[in-house]
């Protein structure tokens, strides 16, 4: 820990402090603090700009598809200088380089915000990605997760779905023979008045079907 | 009183028809009344959580939220201008096949989309498949529900349309989770299975409830182009057209669409202009959606007591509705939430209430046989008012810097709307005049219809067709 000793005069009553420091590098980042004797003291913590926002919540994509992952600086703070982007891989951190697999990631950086594009997915693509801000005297990182799906996952309750909807038609549509079987065996009253009355389904047999013989009459 | 409109209403069938809503059929018209429920919930329910996907669709297709926005659009344009189609289909055909073939096109719309790699598929498939869909379930069960329930039908109509604002509510936070975890595709996929219910709903129309398919089987021969336009033209209901009561209805019903959708788009946009947050602007918006389930169920079931008639009821909830709507701005200046939660919810009331009504007050202005093919027309016709209506309200508020015009003008397209329809015939009369009846075409069946008339109109006739 550096000290340095100022003697301050008396100025409008005040006694006042200041002191200007240079910060070059990462070794001047840190906790300042000033004191005056026994009776006042400040303390500062001077840090590089911080990855405000990260997702919570993973990213799904498909099997074969490509996704995009997303980090974001808040634009109230400096743009980074260069952005990095890292696989976790167990506990380490692979960076990966554009150049290497351009058919694989795509880095896309736009001031505030880097975008990582990752085609033709597969279930391996799945965990953490880190996604690194660089500043010339500080970095800053944050994560968000991926996790890979095939398209089975949606595809079971789907079908689930459908037998219900098939399942449900079919009985409806039993049901409705029967009762019809049942009905035209009381008669053939029915099926007459049907085609000529203009009520719907109308259930006054015997004498609708007197009517419509004299009507046609 | 109940009595006697049902008798205005259906004149000769009067016995026969008040026998149907509670003799055997009355327990299968409460199985419609359901079907109804499930498959509005599906087509407007769905259509309105549809927003959840924006976000993921922008940031898939990198596109601007305009753009995307235009999926709603077409799908809603696509419904509403097919709509006499379905209905002359079912005029043609059995309603219930072209129910589930709507069912079944709803369904594969979304499930189409679910494979999208580009916003034109979505258009294709998410706008014009799953609407031209939706256009053959929607009117048709509505029709049908209409046509044929006639004691309760309001309470029938609102408890049928209130599962718009059950389904967007409840479906809204299962989507949204559904999306967190197979992301839009899987969502869409899980969505167009849902879609497929509708096809249930489809088959439990029962086929002898089509009244119009069965009278049009006549030994005449069809070859004649004069004939099948006639034909044509019987299913689309384009005679209707002619009669003032129904073109004066018509207008009405499209300048309160021009009003009608303004707050539903952009009140959202106003509590986040007054200075609430995220989640205070979209709670306004699920408190009003459940005011307005309240108000469908409670004006139905008010409106078949009879105390008054359902125009008069309607005109009541349009004129209430409007003046909500010019108040909202007027709310959000005091800058409290509360005076803006009050209002909206009061609105939404209002609006909930009058939806169900348009569709009831339909049958006293066209007759019952007509209905199928006059709410196709009307859902084509006032469709070009609902499109203009939101980016009207939108301009207006480009161009003076706030909503309070826009939202000024919606209320006062409903306001407006309602004088008019104080014009139509009888307006002023304390009951309800007698539906027009349907004239048929061939001037032999006339004279018969002529005959049955005056002797059906005697009501002490027990025995309605057997005087001949």
């Amino acid at each position: 820990m550096q000290s340095i000793r100022v003697t301050v005069q008396l100025e409008n009553d005040k006694y006042t402090l200041r002191q200007v420091f240079k910060i070059v590098s990462k070794e001047n980042l840190g906790s300042y603090s000033c004191s005056f004797g026994d009776e006042a003291k400040a303390d500062f913590l001077l840090a590089g700009p911080q990855i405000g926002e990260v997702r919570d919540k993973p990213i799904v994509s498909y099997v074969g598809d490509s996704v995009v992952v997303k980090c974001k600086m808040d634009e109230k703070k400096p743009k980074p200088a260069s952005w990095n982007w890292y696989k976790a891989n167990g506990t380490d951190k692979e960076q990966i380089f554009y150049a290497a697999e351009p058919q694989k990631y795509e880095i896309k950086n736009h001031e505030w915000v880097t975008k990582l594009v990752v085609h033709k997915l597969t279930e391996g693509d799945s965990g953490f990605y880190y996604c690194e801000g660089v500043y010339a005297v500080s970095t800053t990182m944050g994560h968000v997760e991926l996790k890979v799906i095939t398209f089975l996952e949606p595809l079971k309750p789907f079908i689930a779905i459908i037998v219900e909807v098939i399942v449900l038609v079919a009985a409806i549509l039993i049901y409705e023979k029967s009762q019809s079987k049942k009905n035209s065996a009381g008669g053939n009253e029915t099926n007459a008045d049907q085609t000529n009355t203009p009520t719907p389904g109308d259930n006054n047999g015997p004498e609708e079907s007197s009517s419509t013989r004299q009507r046609k009459v | 009183m109940l009595s006697v409109l049902d008798m205005n209403n259906h004149g000769p069938k009067a016995k026969s028809h008040s026998g149907e809503a509670e003799g055997p059929n009355g327990d299968w018209s409460w199985v419609l009344v359901g079907a109804l429920f499930i498959s509005t919930g599906l087509v407007f329910g769905l259509m309105r959580i549809m927003g959840i996907f924006f976000v993921e669709f922008v940031n898939y297709f990198e596109e601007s939220s305009q753009s995307i926005s235009w999926i709603t659009s077409i799908s809603l344009a696509t419904q509403q201008f097919f709509s006499p189609v379905a209905t002359a289909l079912c005029n043609a055909y059995e309603t219930r096949a072209v129910v589930m073939t709507g069912g079944f096109l709803s369904g594969l719309g979304l499930i189409a989309a679910s494979q999208a790699t580009c916003l034109v598929h979505l258009y294709l498939s998410m706008g014009v498949i799953t609407g031209l869909g939706w256009a053959l379930v929607f009117t048709p069960m509505m029709a049908t529900v209409v046509a044929n329930i006639s004691q309760r039908r309001a309470l029938a109509l609102g408890l049928g349309l209130s599962s718009i604002g059950i389904f967007s509510f409840t479906l809204s936070p299962l989507f949204q989770l559904l999306v967190e975890m197979y992301t839009w595709r899987g969502a869409l996929l899980i969505m167009g299975g849902l879609s497929l219910n509708i096809m249930v709903c489809g088959a439990l129309i029962r086929p002898q409830w089509c009244s119009k398919a069965l009278k049009k089987v006549d030994s005449k021969p069809r070859s004649s182009c004069a004939t099948v336009l006639r034909r044509v033209s019987s299913y689309l209901e384009l005679p209707v057209l002619l009669e003032r009561p129904y073109l004066t209805y018509t207008a009405t019903i499209t300048i309160f669409n021009a009003g009608y959708f303004v707050p539903y788009v952009h009140l959202v946009a106003l509590s986040r202009m007054t200075g609430f947050s995220e989640y205070q602007a979209a709670f306004i918006m699920s408190a009003t959606g459940v005011t307005d389930i309240l108000g469908r169920v409670t004006t139905g079931w008010f409106s078949d007591l009879g105390y008054f008639r359902t125009i008069h009821l309607l005109s009541l909830w349009v004129v209430l509705a409007g003046l909500f709507i010019i108040l909202l701005p007027v709310s959000s200046l005091t800058g409290s939430y509360a005076a803006l939660m009050a209002i909206s919810l009061l609105y939404g009331f209002c609006s909930g209430a009058l939806s169900s009504l348009v569709f009831a007050v339909m049958p006293m202005i066209v007759g019952v046989e007509r209905v199928m093919g006059a709410l196709g027309l009307l859902q084509l016709i006032e469709s070009g008012a609902g499109l203009l209506g939101a980016p009207l309200s939108g301009l207006l508020k480009d161009m003076t810097g706030n909503y309070t015009v826009s939202f000024i003008v919606a209320g006062s397209f409903l306001i407006v709307g309602t004088l008019i329809m104080t014009t139509l015939p009888h307006y002023f009369s304390r009951t309800d005049p007698p539906p027009p009846h349907r004239v048929p075409h061939d001037v032999k069946d006339r004279g018969v219809h002529l005959e049955l008339e005056h002797i059906n109109n005697s009501p002490s006739d027990t025995s309605p067709k057997g005087a001949q």
